[in-house]
């Protein structure tokens, strides 16, 4: 079996039509938004997730997929110190973003998730208006600008979240007035507000129909120009459709029926779907493990 | 309702340009290499080996193309019938480059050897034939109009009928041993160009089934006696 591709791989690995995406000037010097270095994720004396080294290249979006239990959730949620809120969990490895290890001491976890937001599984707005929950999500962050500044800043989000033309007139009304895919939509918006330079989507469409996910896939097609994203889908078809790259996790179960997640394969999307490089991605793409 | 699958359906659109563009270029290399072979102009044979290769590039981009779309987009209804014909398309038209280059070949062998005015101006006729062929596939295709397509089996009739009867014209050069061998030679020209013209054919049928969704084939009284050609 093959070893999972180091970084330099998997930057110098087909870079699809070869035009890099523009820089900008808060890159890390690797080139990566964000990358992991032999990251593991233990919850206890458990190890969940096994020395990930993956790097995530600027305004692309790359799907982390696998089967139940293979950690992809759990590394999601450690690119931004979100296990940092389970009592028992603990990193080990570094997460380097702007070229500084977000485990380091001295870093300000809640300035980490101002620059690599979050959407969740399931719309979770808040018990407030529209415009409100946009309106938060800059304000924790220090926002300090007129209530002029503030109603372009709303605009701005709502618009990027595609979502300005359907509650432009109705800014007022609670966010649990929306449909459920107007509300990932705010709650996009809501992510996007403060100007994080990454969005981690945790299966952001696994609550939605067909047609609401569809849309979603098409807004964070748009997205990529402003943002790196990395998503984790149970939807295998919907990390094919949306991502640039994927990375491929699986698990191993030990006797007493742990289950540690790693990295299989890290590669082009055309790649993984067409020709994978290991025998076990293939036989998870094709439906005959997982 | 808004499209929701904008950059696919994008991706589509530029599949199906290139696949234009693919049959633009195989319907002028079939004037080039009938104008080599009957015009002796072996620098006009060597380019139709090369519009090939670009040609065969344009292939395998668009097949890696193609591939991708299918295993990333799912693409269901008319959009999987785009595909299907897109398939069809590529590797008909690839084929019809092929054949364009046997000509060429020909036109090689011939060089140097005597020719026949009257088989010279046949071909000729045929590659006029063909041509608007190809042209008619392809505009059926971007209009997504069945009737038009329709018109293809017809068109086909006296490309298939000057064929059938290259062998007559063969025998008429049998006294010139240098004229025999140019008519041999010229004959699998006369062949190619009918295959041509059945590829074009193929197409229309494509575009049929990309618009009805059922399969429809013009030649099905090809063991009938309309076509006798092997």
């Amino acid at each position: 079996m093959s070893q999972p591709q180091t970084r330099t791989d998997a930057i110098s690995h087909r870079s699809g039509d070869g035009v890099a995406p523009p820089r900008r000037p808060d890159d890390d010097a690797s080139g990566f938004a964000i990358s992991t270095d032999d990251l593991s994720v233990y919850y206890g004396g458990f190890q969940a997730v096994r020395r990930v080294t993956l790097g995530f290249a600027p305004h692309e979006i790359t799907a982390l997929i696998g089967p139940s239990g293979c950690g992809k959730s759990t590394m999601l949620r450690a690119l931004n110190r979100m296990n940092d809120l389970i009592p028992s969990a603990r990193v080990e490895g570094r997460v380097t973003f702007r070229g500084r290890n977000i485990y380091e001491a001295g870093v300000d976890p809640v300035q980490v998730r101002r620059n690599i937001g979050m959407v969740f599984q399931k719309p979770n707005p808040f018990p407030k208006s529209i415009y409100e929950n946009v309106a938060w999500g800059a304000r924790i962050n220090g926002f300090k600008g007129s209530r002029l500044e503030m109603d372009d800043l709303v605009q701005q989000a709502l618009t990027q979240a595609a979502l300005w033309d359907e509650v432009k007139d109705k800014l007022s009304d609670s966010g649990y007035s929306l449909s459920g895919g107007q509300q990932q939509r705010l709650c996009i918006a809501r992510a996007v507000a403060p100007s994080p330079d990454v969005l981690l989507m945790d299966e952001p469409c696994s609550a939605l129909d067909p047609i609401a996910t569809l849309r979603i896939e098409e807004l964070m097609l748009a997205l990529k120009e402003e943002y790196t994203i990395i998503i984790v889908t149970h939807n295998m078809q919907q990390a094919a459709r949306v991502s640039d790259r994927t990375a491929f996790f699986s698990v191993d179960v030990n006797d007493e029926g742990g289950r540690t997640g790693r990295l299989v394969e890290f590669d082009d999307t055309d790649r993984i779907f067409t020709q994978p490089g290991n025998e076990e991605t293939e036989q998870y793409i094709t439906g005959r493990f997982g | 309702m808004s499209n929701t699958r904008s950059h696919f359906h994008q991706d589509l659109e530029d599949l199906e340009r290139t696949m234009l563009d693919i049959a633009e270029r195989a319907e002028r290399m079939v004037g080039m290499a009938v104008k080599a072979l009957t015009g002796k102009d072996l620098d006009l044979a060597q380019q139709v080996v090369r519009e090939d290769q670009t040609l065969d590039a344009a292939y395998l981009d668009a097949h890696s193309r193609w591939i991708n779309l299918m295993a990333r987009q799912q693409p269901m209804g008319s959009d999987l019938r785009l595909m299907s014909a897109l398939l069809h398309l590529n590797v008909t038209l690839e084929r019809t480059g092929d054949q364009c280059v046997n000509i060429a070949k020909v036109a090689r062998l011939c060089e140097p050897l005597p020719a026949s005015q009257r088989m010279s101006d046949q071909v000729i006729e045929m590659g006029d034939l063909v041509r608007p062929m190809i042209r008619t596939a392809a505009h059926s295709f971007v209009r997504r109009d069945a009737d038009e397509a329709r018109l293809l089996p017809a068109m086909d009739e006296p490309v298939d009928r000057i064929n059938r009867n290259m062998y007559r014209e063969v025998v008429a050069c049998a006294s010139d041993e240098g004229l025999l061998e140019w008519a041999t030679h010229v004959m699998m020209a006369s062949r190619a160009l009918e295959r041509i013209g059945d590829q074009a054919v193929d197409i229309g049928e494509q575009v049929v089934y990309l618009i009805t969704g059922e399969f429809e084939a013009f030649n099905e009284d090809a063991f009938s006696g309309r076509d006798e050609t092997p």
